[in-house]
């Protein structure tokens, strides 16, 4: 296992498999977090480009290939948030923007639109700290278990449950979580 | 076409980049020295075989021409590489043997290549190199293992049901190698054998270092650095 994971760097094709296991699941998580379906496209390429930075990481004694990926997208995306400006890194891609064609900008949409909820409540829990966020967006969010969500996280089970356990209490009564189970533990 | 489609092949694309990169930074050659000597498949290597203890002992890597890159750092761990190399569907026999030794030649039964009358060996006639060549290229062994750039590529296209890849590694002591010095650093020697395959029986082999004279094979010579 640990073996196949580095190969997704370098084997063309176990990565092929890799990235359509998983290519749905990022859209949709970058979708929660950005409304812009250019950028959403562009954020697919990053993230999976940081995979291929990242392969040897992985240990699949510390959470399932999805943690993983949330934990590399997570990464990604407060990367790209603090750049300045966006470099290019990926040959074949112009001005930074690839052109996206009808189809991909009606699936896009919708699957944004389809994430407005979740943006919604995202937005709501932007004032916990940064921690205890992280939790509640991966479990209550992005549907990881709690143990999913530490392995993201890289953080120990107790550390996350209890940061789990905070940012539920103090988001109770706030509507834009209404749509999200907060209560009970998965 | 669908940017998710799109978006995969620019990834894929930047994966065969980065493994060229990689490729280019080891920067190890292999020339074909001796590749008349009865096996299809035999190089000598002027350019040192270690690189340093963070590179992994070897790397198996399969292409999307259905290929298998095998390239070996360091020698240790014969099983392994079979091993991996059977996960993709190539049955393979891998020996490393100590400098001046080298296996038996009776390991089962194998395509003994093309043959060449000493005087075809020793032609200075372009015509008759080139057929020679060719010759060597073009034998079943050759077409299933080919080396080059540090590196076996193994063809399974080539390699029928109930056939073994069979490789034999040799490393010199002495990795250090200059035109004061010309010495075999290490050497390969890769063939087929089909149906079942003896164990590797070592025999002296004291003429394995031995390179090709750097005046009539200057290709056997990569400059320094290289």
């Amino acid at each position: 296992m640990r073996r196949r994971q580095a190969d997704i760097a370098t084997d063309p094709d176990a990565f092929e498999a890799f990235y359509r296991r998983h290519v749905d699941a990022i859209t949709s998580f970058l979708a929660r977090r950005v409304p812009d379906p250019h950028t959403v496209a562009d954020l697919v390429a990053e993230v999976f480009l940081a995979v291929l930075d990242s392969a040897h990481t992985y240990r699949p004694g510390r959470g399932s290939e999805i943690a993983w990926l949330y934990g590399v997208a997570r990464n990604t995306l407060s990367a790209e948030r603090r750049r300045a400006f966006k470099e290019t890194r990926l040959a074949g891609k112009v001005g930074g923007r690839r052109p996206l064609d009808s189809d991909d900008l009606a699936e896009l949409e919708a699957r944004i639109d389809a994430e407005s909820l979740a943006r919604r409540a995202l937005k709501a829990m932007a004032g916990l700290p940064d921690g205890d966020r992280a939790m509640l967006e991966l479990v209550v969010i992005d549907q990881l278990t709690v143990s999913e969500a530490a392995a993201a996280l890289g953080i120990r089970q107790g550390a996350a449950r209890a940061r789990l356990h905070r940012a539920r209490r103090t988001l109770r009564d706030v509507p834009e979580m209404a749509a999200f189970v907060l209560g009970g533990t998965r | 076409m669908n940017f998710k489609e799109h978006v995969l092949m620019e990834l894929r694309a930047e994966i065969v980049a980065r493994n060229e990169a990689r490729r280019r930074r080891v920067r190890r050659r292999l020339f074909t020295g001796a590749a008349l000597a009865g096996l299809a498949a035999v190089a000598a290597v002027a350019a040192p075989l270690l690189t340093g203890s963070e590179t992994p002992a070897y790397a198996v890597t399969k292409n999307t021409d259905g290929t298998i890159t095998l390239k070996i750092n360091e020698l240790r761990d014969p099983a392994q590489v079979e091993q991996d190399l059977k996960d993709l569907g190539v049955t393979a026999d891998v020996s490393y043997v100590k400098p001046g030794t080298r296996c038996a030649p009776d390991r089962g039964e194998s395509d003994s290549g093309p043959s060449f009358t000493k005087e075809e060996l020793q032609s200075k006639d372009p015509a008759v190199r080139k057929r020679i060549k060719d010759a060597i290229a073009n034998s079943p062994n050759a077409k299933a293992l080919k080396i080059g750039h540090g590196e076996v590529r193994i063809d399974p296209h080539y390699i029928k049901a109930g056939q073994t890849a069979v490789m034999e590694f040799t490393e010199n002591a002495d990795q250090t190698s200059g035109p004061e010095k010309p010495r075999a650093l290490w050497q390969f020697s890769g063939y087929l054998v089909t149906g079942p395959v003896a164990p590797c029986r070592i025999i002296d082999d004291p003429s394995w270092d031995q390179l090709p004279d750097p005046k009539k094979h200057p290709e056997a010579y990569p400059p320094a650095g290289s």
